[in-house]
């Protein structure tokens, strides 16, 4: 598992971020393919820097070894990154992309995706971070990428072939 | 869990046997030949699914296993997107390979799905006489990785590594290139493996 925090990505070309994994700096982020999981992202437009993480779960019940698997402990990490870069939790601003039921059948049991979008919008509410767009829920598919060197742009691609920004 | 080669052996075999009952069942359905590929076994962390789904659109017929074990893990029928609409088009005797997939595209795929993996699991019940039992389908028609993602978050918290276990069933004739994939659950990947090392041991 790779997490690392930098301020630029070391071959200069977009970071790929894996389900659980989380980068923080100003180079251009990307996860592929949500479904229920959620793509988070935080940034500070006075510094021009953010972070995204690949949320999977909404609560860790405990557990420590992979933070930014589940909601409850990716966003307080991803704040000590971002404090330690020198943001200010006032100038973050929280989007959300993700949270999808993409099959109804099991949806109808057990709607992660939706629990995890709660649970986001929970703890950023409980650390005071706004939450100034979020395209969650429904029964697709998003990729989204993250530019925090271009004001945070946030690009959101669905399978269809439609994209649109956040 | 680890596999040792025995055991990785144990399980190519079984999906051998499974697949092989598959792919007779989409022979009959086609009209026509459809071969398989040995039974490809990964162990995947999560951060890395990535890797091996990505933002291709497919159409994945998903069905949990139950039965012995309640949530045992997810069988998949994966088949991509061109593939997907040769394939209803030469159920349903249409050409168009350029036209929107409807509910009738959705309804073939659901049944073809539910065939291929009844077959599947039929077989390696017979073989092992331990009984999965797949749940009604679900169909997703979006990103693989989307879809895949989704089932291994419903597989609980402390699943940090899937194994997926795939045999790739492939009709030349119509151009169809399928997968069957399994992600079993901790339990039940233990049970085959004991069960299989059983039989191979003549117990």
């Amino acid at each position: 598992m790779k997490i690392m925090t930098e301020l630029t990505s070391p071959s200069g070309q977009t970071a790929m971020i894996g389900i659980g994994e989380y980068r923080v700096g100003s180079f251009p982020m990307m996860t592929i393919g949500l479904g229920s999981c959620i793509g988070l992202t935080l940034y500070d437009d006075t510094l021009k820097v953010g972070a995204m993480v690949h949320i999977m779960l909404p609560d860790s019940a405990g557990r420590k070894d992979r933070p930014g698997k589940y909601a409850d402990t990716a966003i307080p990490l991803l704040l000590k990154e971002l404090n330690a870069l020198g943001c200010k939790n006032r100038s973050l601003v929280a989007k959300m992309a993700g949270g999808a039921c993409m099959f109804e059948y099991f949806g109808t049991n057990l709607n992660i995706g939706e629990r995890n979008a709660e649970k986001v919008r929970a703890v950023l509410k409980e650390n005071n971070i706004k939450l100034a767009k979020e395209e969650v829920g429904g029964k697709v598919g998003r990729s989204v990428t993250f530019l925090p060197a271009s004001n945070g742009k946030i690009t959101i691609r669905r399978a269809d072939g439609t994209a649109g920004e956040l | 869990m680890k596999l040792s080669s025995v055991q990785s052996d144990a399980i190519q075999e079984l999906g051998n046997i499974g697949a092989a009952h598959a792919a007779t069942t989409l022979s009959q359905m086609l009209g026509s030949t459809v071969e398989m590929s040995v039974p490809a076994i990964k162990a995947i962390d999560i951060s890395e699914l990535g890797n091996y789904m990505g933002e291709e659109s497919a159409a994945m017929v998903a069905f949990e296993l139950q039965g012995e074990i309640p949530h045992g893990g997810y069988i998949i029928f994966y088949i991509s997107k061109e593939s997907a609409i040769r394939l209803t088009n030469t159920m349903l005797g249409l050409t168009d390979m350029n036209r929107p997939m409807n509910e009738m595209d959705e309804s073939a795929l659901l049944e073809v799905g539910n065939i291929m993996v009844s077959a599947f699991l039929d077989a390696t019940a017979e073989l092992l006489g331990f009984i999965m039992l797949p749940s009604p389908p679900a169909l997703s028609l979006d990103m693989a990785h989307a879809a895949m993602s989704s089932l291994v978050a419903q597989m609980g918290e402390e699943v940090d590594e899937v194994l997926l276990f795939s045999t790739e069933l492939v009709c030349e004739e119509h151009k169809i290139d399928s997968d069957i994939i399994m992600l079993p659950e901790t339990q039940t990947l233990a049970r085959i493996v004991e069960l299989m090392e059983n039989m191979m041991k003549g117990i």
